[in-house]
């Protein structure tokens, strides 16, 4: 991971400083009336875009903090300034 | 030794002579030689056999560009001895050869059999049939590689790794790179920059071609070097190659010391907001018959030897070059004392005029449009046949020198590596970048450049974008400079001509991996056309030169065999690290980091058997007897104490404390009653166990709760990334390194406590889960809590850290009389298995749910709190066909315990055994283990495989647990 991320505490520092919390899928879905399936899908499918994902990290090696920024996959690039104005990944498509 | 009168671009220090080992003879030199420049001095020209055909190669580049001068020195194979320096008392020894230098070479025979080996020969052909591969891996295993690794060798030397911080990394010492560094510091930003050899200089550091007027190029190089060197805020790193660009300008490097560095190698890694490449170019080799015979030589090695190490590098010579460097050369060495017959120039035109006059005022005849077509001689070049390239006329010859050059090509690994697309340019026949991500820029001769002023002038353009990139603009400066370039002659047109029109059979492209131009053909023959393929078929370039010597020739000659036009030639792709690197630079000096208790020193003081526990270092046991019973013994009749200091230790407070709780942990910590500790567990989404601990309320809104040793480090990550969409109040504090825990356990720790305090301890005042603070000795505020893991009357001291010691201290001496002992983790682990109490990790893992190990009753349905893992706890409660922890004994008691993992199995996989050990207390073999539920009924039989078992299956029936004290009385005595 040579790439760096930008905390909003601490600002742009090198990835290794960083743990991945996955994609952001939003907060956890009403409980009630939740099927297997449907909660399955929210803690284990991921959307693995080849793009711009937004996603948790967390500043594990610094503030400590966990923040969403978005990272273009397919070059391992923070895409700076539009975290902030993204919703989450929209979610996953039904089949 | 023959050295050429001293010179101003002397890198030696003539008078200081040093000697070194090699084969069986003592060689002496002068500081300042490299190892390879020292022995051609002394008249060695055959520095190894190559890796197929052991061939005799020679000195060649001198800049680690391909394999043919490396040894073992000092025990260490594969050293670069080109550019490696010569240390007074070095051994070394050829490599790849029967004999101990590389003059001769049993093997020699091999060269002969060429014909045998085409193109991926040993793809294609030794496979059929099948049987035979193995033997042939074997056969071809002995033979490859170059240098041996010798078992035995244990490297020698200090390993650093250094991270320093830039604005602006300038990664090659030339005059452009130097240019760059010192308009990058002029508004003051930090500069760090990079050089490759031993000193800044770069192609201006050892030529006294004329800069402007009369100043020579290595008196300029010197006084920007002498900038360099004035300037603060620049760190020079000489000695360094650069072997990565990566990401967000992440540049990574390794330096070798000096004989006054603390260190022999290092490796450097900087993140800078901006990246000058100044890399300058290396020297494309030209092909013929016999190009890699020894006596043939780049120009810059046979210009080097002479300027920079006073070596003559051969008496009469002979020129096949295509550039002006390579007419530069000659007049120049001539003037130091080399016979040249001849200049062949692969250009009709084009030449630089002044050079083409300089020579024939020295007499040195240049042919235009003539190469080198072959270099004769066994070992070592004794004629070359030359002739134009257009024509049948032939010449041949004596020398024992052949300077041969196809031109030039520059060094853009580190652009490569960051995915920079490379287009070939037709004028200078160079692989040119098509486009620069931000904070890249590329300055110098790399570019094209020829003029030394517009070297350096691009330089400090290079060197002022960089600024820019780091908020120093100066817009009006950097138009002004670029007018300023524009003003001098574009890029020279560079000579694309590879190889000399030969048959190819003896033509080597590649040196590391003995490819000749014949088995490129063949490649293309088979029906390889992109570069990168037949690079990976014919390994051309992948040897540890890594395509510095067919880097450029390959896709150039491809391109040109296959004669179509429109087809630009495809540049291969070159890959991190640059340059072979040591591992141990890699690996660095902390190769093993653990965390040590504030009672480390006593444990071990006590005869503590320490070993890794996850990030800590602990005590096993204190006895020779691995089960330690002894000490199991003493805690069950008497008293005993741990360092249990690795314990999680964590505050959580704040107005929304609670409501965190509540979501990470499956107990109703609503329901947490003044006084007492409360036992609960955390699961992950899956309903997973993943921790189980003790949580207590100390005020409003205020919590302490322990966590197992291995999740200590993840719990605070764990609990605010399960609030993380929540915005609540709350802080939490990781306690774990601050506080230490002392374990006093055994039927006699009341008195061994009431010793120390004044306060009631008795069971009515201080019950089983109960928790006070106590003072102990008067002095020591002390979290006291009545807990059970090892099943007897328990104390567990929360102190600060530096405490810790002093309490053990008062402890040990009040329970002298009582004759207390310490007890390591085998002995908890026994003593907790007796009681059934779990370890998570051991007697769980990732798919173990809290119902699967028993402990279902601890979840309380909370309504909203949202609790981590509650929907899958409801969704699983009553799943079948899971494994579920039991207790198991042996069916024959005098049998030894099952090794922890062995296999539980009928005709397919049933479970495992998690824990099992001798128990002290029933006096038999007891253990826990996660068995499929339809085998969980107590009495149930189970047939144990044990590795080394022989097939004869163990004997195992699952039995109630707890095996000792079921209803939990010792602990609430
Ligand atoms: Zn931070």
């Amino acid at each position: 991971m040579s790439f760096t991320l930008t905390c909003p505490i601490c600002g742009p520092r090198n990835a290794y400083e960083f743990g991945y919390g996955g994609e952001d899928k939003g907060p956890r879905p009403d409980e009630k009336d939740l099927s297997p399936g449907d909660w399955c899908d929210y803690v284990h499918m991921n959307r693995c875009i080849a793009g711009e994902s937004k996603e948790w990290w967390i500043h594990r090696s610094g503030c400590g903090i966990w923040f969403t920024t978005s990272r273009d996959t397919t070059c391992n690039l923070e895409v700076r300034g539009k975290a902030e104005e993204k919703d989450a990944n929209p979610p996953l498509e039904k089949e | 030794m023959n050295r050429i009168d001293p010179l101003e671009t002397f890198r030696i220090q003539p008078s200081q002579k040093i000697s070194i080992q090699y084969g069986r003879k003592s060689y002496e030199g002068v500081a300042g030689d490299t190892i390879a420049g020292l022995l051609y001095g002394n008249g060695i020209r055959v520095f190894s056999r190559s890796l197929k055909y052991h061939r005799p190669r020679g000195l060649y580049s001198l800049d680690g560009e391909c394999s043919n001068t490396m040894m073992r020195v000092d025990g260490m194979p594969n050293v670069r001895t080109e550019n490696t320096p010569a240390r007074n008392g070095m051994k070394v020894t050829a490599q790849n050869v029967a004999g101990k230098t590389a003059d001769t070479d049993p093997m020699a025979f091999m060269d002969k059999l060429g014909f045998a080996m085409p193109a991926g020969f040993y793809y294609r052909t030794l496979h059929k049939p099948a049987k035979m591969w193995p033997v042939a891996i074997k056969k071809i295993r002995k033979a490859a590689g170059l240098g041996v690794m010798d078992p035995d060798f244990r490297i020698e030397g200090y390993f650093d790794e250094i991270y320093p911080t830039a604005d602006v990394c300038v990664v090659g010492g030339g005059p452009a790179g130097m240019t760059a560094a010192l308009a990058a510091a002029a508004p003051g930003l930090r500069v760090i920059l990079m050089e490759n050899r031993p000193w800044l200089g770069g192609v201006f550091d050892y030529r006294p071609a004329a800069y402007e007027g009369d100043l020579p190029l290595y008196q300029r190089a010197a006084h920007l070097a002498r900038k360099i060197e004035e300037t603060p805020n620049i760190r020079v790193f000489t000695h360094t190659a650069v072997v990565g660009n990566y990401n967000d300008n992440l540049v990574t490097a390794f330096q070798r010391g000096n004989e006054t560095d603390p260190f022999d190698e290092r490796y450097i890694e900087i993140r800078a907001r901006s990246i000058v490449v100044a890399t300058g170019c290396i020297e494309r080799p030209l092909l013929f018959e016999n190009n890699d015979r020894p006596g043939v030589m780049q120009v810059g090695c046979a210009h080097r030897l002479a300027r920079t190490w006073g070596l003559l590098p051969g008496r009469q010579a002979v020129f096949s070059i295509g550039d002006d460097l390579g007419l530069e050369a000659a007049a120049d060495l001539s003037d130091l004392g080399l016979e040249i017959a001849c200049v062949a120039d692969t250009r009709m035109d084009g030449q630089d005029e002044t050079l083409i006059d300089a020579l024939s005022r020295r007499n040195i005849p240049v042919y235009r449009g003539w190469i080198a077509y072959k270099a004769h001689g066994a070992k070592q070049v004794k004629k070359v046949t030359i002739g134009p390239l257009a024509g049948v006329q032939r010449q041949d010859i004596e020398c024992d020198l052949l300077v041969a050059s196809a031109g030039l090509t520059p060094l853009t690994g580190l652009l490569s590596t960051r995915q920079v697309e490379l287009l070939f340019d037709r004028h200078t026949g160079f692989f040119l970048p098509a486009g620069l991500p931000d904070g890249i820029h590329t300055a110098g001769r790399m570019l094209g450049f020829q003029d030394s002023v517009k070297i350096e002038i691009s330089g400090q353009l290079a060197g002022m974008e960089a600024a820019a990139d780091c908020g120093f603009n100066a817009p009006g400066e950097i138009d002004s400079i670029k007018v300023r370039i524009n003003a001098f002659p574009g890029p020279a047109l560079g000579s694309k001509i590879v190889s000399a029109p030969v048959k190819g059979k003896k033509t080597f492209i590649c040196f590391d991996e003995d490819t000749t131009l014949k088995n490129i053909d063949q490649a293309m023959a088979d029906g390889f056309d992109v570069p990168e393929l037949i690079k990976r078929y014919t390994s051309a370039g992948t040897g540890p030169g890594q395509g510095g010597i067919p880097g450029h020739n390959l896709p150039l000659y491809v391109a040109q065999t296959q004669q179509s036009p429109d087809q630009a030639p495809r540049s291969t792709t070159v890959r991190a690290p640059l340059i072979p690197t040591l591992m141990a630079t890699y690996a660095g000096t902390q190769h093993d980091m653990c965390k040590r208790t504030a009672l480390h020193d006593s444990q071990v003081a006590s005869g503590g058997k320490m070993e890794r526990v996850g990030v800590w270092t602990r005590a096993r046991r204190f006895a020779e007897d691995t089960k330690a019973l002894a000490e199991i013994k003493n805690v069950r009749h008497n008293v005993g104490m741990l360092d249990a200091s690795t314990l999680g230790k964590f505050r959580i407070h704040g107005p929304d404390a609670l409501k965190a709780l509540q979501r990470v942990y499956v107990s109703d910590m609503d329901k947490i009653v003044d006084g007492r500790v409360k036992y609960s567990a955390m699961c992950n989404e899956d309903g997973c166990i993943i921790d189980d601990g003790v949580v207590l309320k100390q005020g409003e809104n205020d919590y302490y709760f322990t966590t197992s040793t291995g999740r200590a480090g993840q719990t605070v990550e764990w609990i605010r990334y399960h609030t993380r969409y929540d915005h609540w109040d709350f802080n939490i504090v990781n306690l774990t390194d601050a506080c230490g825990v002392i374990n006093l356990a055994g039927p006699n720790a009341r008195k061994v406590l009431e010793k120390v305090t004044t306060a009631d301890v008795s069971n009515e005042a201080f019950p089983f889960v109960g928790w006070r603070d106590l003072t102990l000795a008067d002095c020591i505020p002390a979290r006291t809590m009545r807990l059970g893991f090892v099943g007897e009357l328990s104390y567990e001291f929360h102190v600060p850290a530096s405490y810790t010691q002093t309490l053990w201290n008062i402890l040990e001496a009040a329970g002298k009389e009582l004759g207390i002992q310490n007890f390591g983790l085998e002995a908890q682990n026994g003593l907790r298995l007796e009681k059934g109490h779990l370890i998570i990790g051991s007697e769980s893992e990732q798919r173990t749910t809290l119902h699967d190990v028993g402990l279902g009753f601890l979840w309380d349905r909370k309504p909203d709190a949202n609790t981590v893992g509650a929907v899958a706890l409801t969704q699983t409660e009553h799943q079948k066909d899971r494994l579920k922890l039991v207790g198991i004994k042996m069916a024959d008691a005098s049998a030894a315990a099952p090794k922890d993992g062995s296999a539980i199995v009928d005709t397919k996989f049933q479970g495992y055994i998690c824990t099992a050990r001798f128990s002290e207390a029933l006096n038999e073999p007891i253990g826990m283990a996660l068995v499929k539920d339809a085998l969980a009924e107590p009495g149930t039989e189970l047939n144990i495989y044990e590795d080394s078992c022989n097939g004869q299956l163990l004997k195992a029936i699952v039995a109630k647990m707890p095996f000792y004290d079921s209803d939990g009385s010792r602990m609430k005595m």
